[in-house]
């Protein structure tokens, strides 16, 4: 018995379980049992929505100066169209390969390559717009996933919401906040200049002046709107005296930006109005990150590039509750088929029990890994399940390769025999990690985490249970 | 070659079978709605299922399955996406323990796609790690065509009983690929590396085999029943894959397999490989 728990690889295993366990850790809790297993939305209960960008990634050839075809092609395809690199540009408009194809071809240009999405950056901004949206409506359990294609071209946007129903998530990803531009007129009152609806173009973040350490968002009001501003800025006291009437910014009822207005647009703003205005945040580092944020809430939580649904789906939490119950009791059904099914060949307590229990075992270390990186989802656990169905055949190899003709062998031939056991199961784990490999890598939605946990499983069965099985089952059977 | 000759005929009948629907959708099986597009919804609720095609006329609803429980499972063909909000509504309005998945058409194509290079890519990568591994290519070139029989079979049998091709029955057929190979590489290492006549061999590994097909067998079972009476429809698509490719599993490890090495030993040259190789 020591001894046998001295073996590397029975130790290995007794630690792997032991430290699983601890992952893991099961605790009784407010609602009952609770664990550190992290579920994901068809478990747990929420929404998630894919959303498909409207723009492409192009890549062109021709012997145009680059900046005049930049401006050429937006202002025919009256889209923003942005340098990535001197031969690819980023398009923030639905416009297919055909009909961009066509276009190319009046402009002397080749398209060399055309990829529906935009670039890892765009998608990172788009990411934080969304991310700010959803915590400023108050939901904190969301997950945002930007997928990106092996050639770097982000196509589609992923949204997960917990505790929040298909509708809630539609509108939240639908709505646009409510912007809007007061002047502080005594202490703590303040009256409305303009609504966000005036808010005609937002620049990226930049140094004001240039290349100093400044930061700030300059944006350009309609017409109408700088009239609208003048007026109340002078009617307030905002010209005459900037430092005691501040101007706020507001979105969603909460104050995001707040400054006077420089000494010298008080000055200009009596004379005439000025649509093009600079909202200053600060000195570096910090000035550059509030720069960015406020640019996100300038363009009202608009998104740069129009978005369509790709695909979306919810569960209710207590759906989600009554899953988690079926799995777990198919786990457990699933795992006395397989005990039942040893027993009628092998008659023998002392093969059956230690079979079942390692394979119980694997699927507990299967579990604490997911804790690490992975959620547990409707997917995954049948990744699970099927991992338990090949586990056991590999057990099944390797009791039979070591009872050959039945009886049990010296302990020399033993290892040689458990060693061509372990060769046949690392052959067929081999295919099966190459099998699932593709799946692993692509992003198929809700099979990526059936294809990592099989392959997962594969390597824990390989590396840790099966070995220490081996000598498990020869303590026993040498008894 | 005589033991080939009833998977030869599946196979074939198979083959007319993913032949039959390529005609008819462009695709060898049946695509579900996650490649197709649509919605798909799961509730529980006592209504008939003449009552919820009732209540959802003004929508393109495709089937309406029944599970035990009262769980009922709504099909919907595309729609656009205002449509999609009114009825993702009107459910969850309704219905307050609802699974609702919507995958718009464009979505669903590029998920085809990605999985049909999913399956073509596995299976390359399979056949090239069992010809590494046995470096020998009669039993090597047997143990992947009856992986590729294994799946041909399967993906027939998905068309016959009407199960389509989804993202959970995608995975079934690639994890079909390494239960298929599993019991095909204990069969080959048993015959080629083992002493002893063939018959012999190839009954102890029949021994093995029957015991690791039975016992997958009743785990995937367990998942089919439980996923069956809890309405979890996507364990149940995969589940039910599995068991119907195991079935096919067994005849092609112990027919198509067997029989091609049973050839390769008498009457191919790996009498001579054997005798090389040794036992041991």
């Amino acid at each position: 018995m020591i001894e046998t728990i001295k073996d590397y690889r029975v130790a290995i295993y007794l630690i792997m379980i032991i430290a699983s366990l601890i992952v893991i850790f099961p605790h009784p809790g407010p609602s009952g049992l609770e664990t550190n297993l992290q579920f994901g939305l068809d478990l747990s209960g929420g929404s998630w929505i894919q959303l498909e960008y409207g723009a492409a990634v192009v890549t062109f050839k021709n012997t145009m100066p680059v900046d005049q075809f930049v401006s050429d092609l937006s202002k025919k395809l009256d889209a923003e169209v942005f340098l990535i690199e001197t031969d690819k540009i980023e398009i923030r408009k639905d416009v297919s390969e055909e009909e961009l194809k066509t276009i190319f071809s009046g402009m002397q240009t080749e398209l060399v390559a055309y990829n529906k999405g935009v670039t890892k950056e765009t998608a990172e901004d788009i990411k934080r717009i969304l991310e700010n949206k959803i915590n400023s409506l108050g939901t904190r359990d969301a997950k945002i996933y930007v997928i990106t294609g092996l050639n770097g071209v982000s196509r589609y946007v992923r949204l997960e919401l917990a505790g929040v129903s298909m509708t809630q998530a539609q509108e939240i990803v639908g709505k646009q906040g409510k912007f809007e531009i007061r002047v502080v007129t005594t202490a703590n009152q303040s009256e409305h200049v303009v609504f966000g609806d005036v808010i005609e173009s937002v620049a990226n973040p930049a140094q004001n002046p240039p290349n100093s350490n400044n930061w700030g968002v300059s944006f350009a009001l309609t017409p109408d709107g700088a009239e609208q501003f003048r007026q109340a800025a002078i009617e307030h006291g905002a010209v005459k005296d900037p430092n005691n009437h501040n101007l706020v910014m507001i979105l969603d009822g909460k104050t995001v930006y707040s400054a006077p207005l420089s000494a010298e647009l008080a000055g200009s703003l009596q004379a005439r109005a000025s649509p093009n205005l600079i909202a200053s945040t600060g000195v570096g580092e910090s000035g550059k990150e509030d720069a960015k944020l406020l640019e996100i809430h300038l363009r009202n939580g608009a998104l740069p590039v129009e978005v369509r649904i790709a695909g979306s789906g919810s569960v209710s939490a207590e759906l989600g509750d009554q899953f988690k119950l079926w799995c777990l009791l198919a786990g457990i059904f699933a795992l006395i088929a397989v005990g039942i099914a040893v027993f009628v060949r092998y008659h023998e307590p002392g093969i059956v029990l230690p079979m079942v229990m390692i394979n119980a075992s694997e699927i507990i270390i299967l579990l604490a890994i997911t804790t690490f990186f992975m959620q547990l989802d409707l997917a995954t656990i049948a990744g699970l399940i099927a991992v338990l169905g090949t586990s056991i055949d590999q057990l099944v190899i390797i009791t039979d390769e070591i009872l050959h003709e039945g009886k049990v062998p010296s302990p020399n031939l033993y290892m040689k025999r458990l060693k061509r056991a372990l060769g046949i199961i690392i052959a067929s784990a081999a295919t099966i990690v190459i099998a699932m490999l593709p799946l692993a890598l692509m992003d198929l939605s809700s099979l990526r985490g059936f294809a990592i946990i099989t392959i997962l499983g594969v390597l824990v069965g390989v590396l840790v249970t099966r070995p220490a099985y081996g000598r498990i089952i020869m303590a026993i059977l040498s008894k | 070659m005589k033991l080939c000759i009833i998977p030869l005929i599946v196979l074939i009948i198979s083959l007319g079978l993913l032949g039959m629907t390529y005609m008819e959708t462009g695709l060898p099986i049946q695509p579900g709605l996650d490649f197709k597009g649509g919605i798909a919804v799961s509730i529980i609720t006592d209504e008939s299922v003449d009552d919820i095609k009732a209540s959802f006329a003004d929508y393109p609803l495709v089937s309406v399955n029944e599970g035990i429980n009262q769980g009922k499972y709504l099909k919907f063909g595309p729609m656009d996406d205002d449509k999609v909000r009114t009825l993702t509504s009107a459910i969850e309005s309704k219905y307050k323990d609802a699974k609702i998945d919507h995958i718009g058409s464009s979505f669903g194509k590029t998920l085809q796609d990605q999985a049909m290079l999913a399956l073509i890519m596995s299976f390359i990568g399979m056949a090239i790690v069992v010809f590494v591994i046995f470096r020998s290519f009669v039993p090597a070139a047997a143990v992947v065509i009856s992986a590729f029989a294994d799946m041909v079979m399967s993906a027939g049998a998905m068309n016959l009983l009407g199960i389509q091709l989804s993202l959970g029955t995608t995975a079934a057929l690639l994890m079909l690929i390494g239960y298929s190979v599993d019991s095909d590489i204990l069969l080959t290492s048993r015959v080629l590396k083992r002493k002893g006549k063939f018959d012999e061999k190839i009954q102890g590994a029949f021994h093995t085999g029957f015991i690791m097909t039975t016992t997958t067998f009743g785990a995937i079972f367990a998942m089919w029943v439980i996923s069956w009476i809890g309405g979890i429809q996507i364990i149940w698509e995969i589940s039910t894959v599995l068991l119907i490719g195991l079935i096919f599993d067994f005849m092609n490890t112990w027919l198509t397999n067997a029989g091609i090495l049973k050839w390769y030993m008498t009457e191919g040259k790996g009498k001579l490989s054997t005798s090389q190789r040794g036992g041991n």
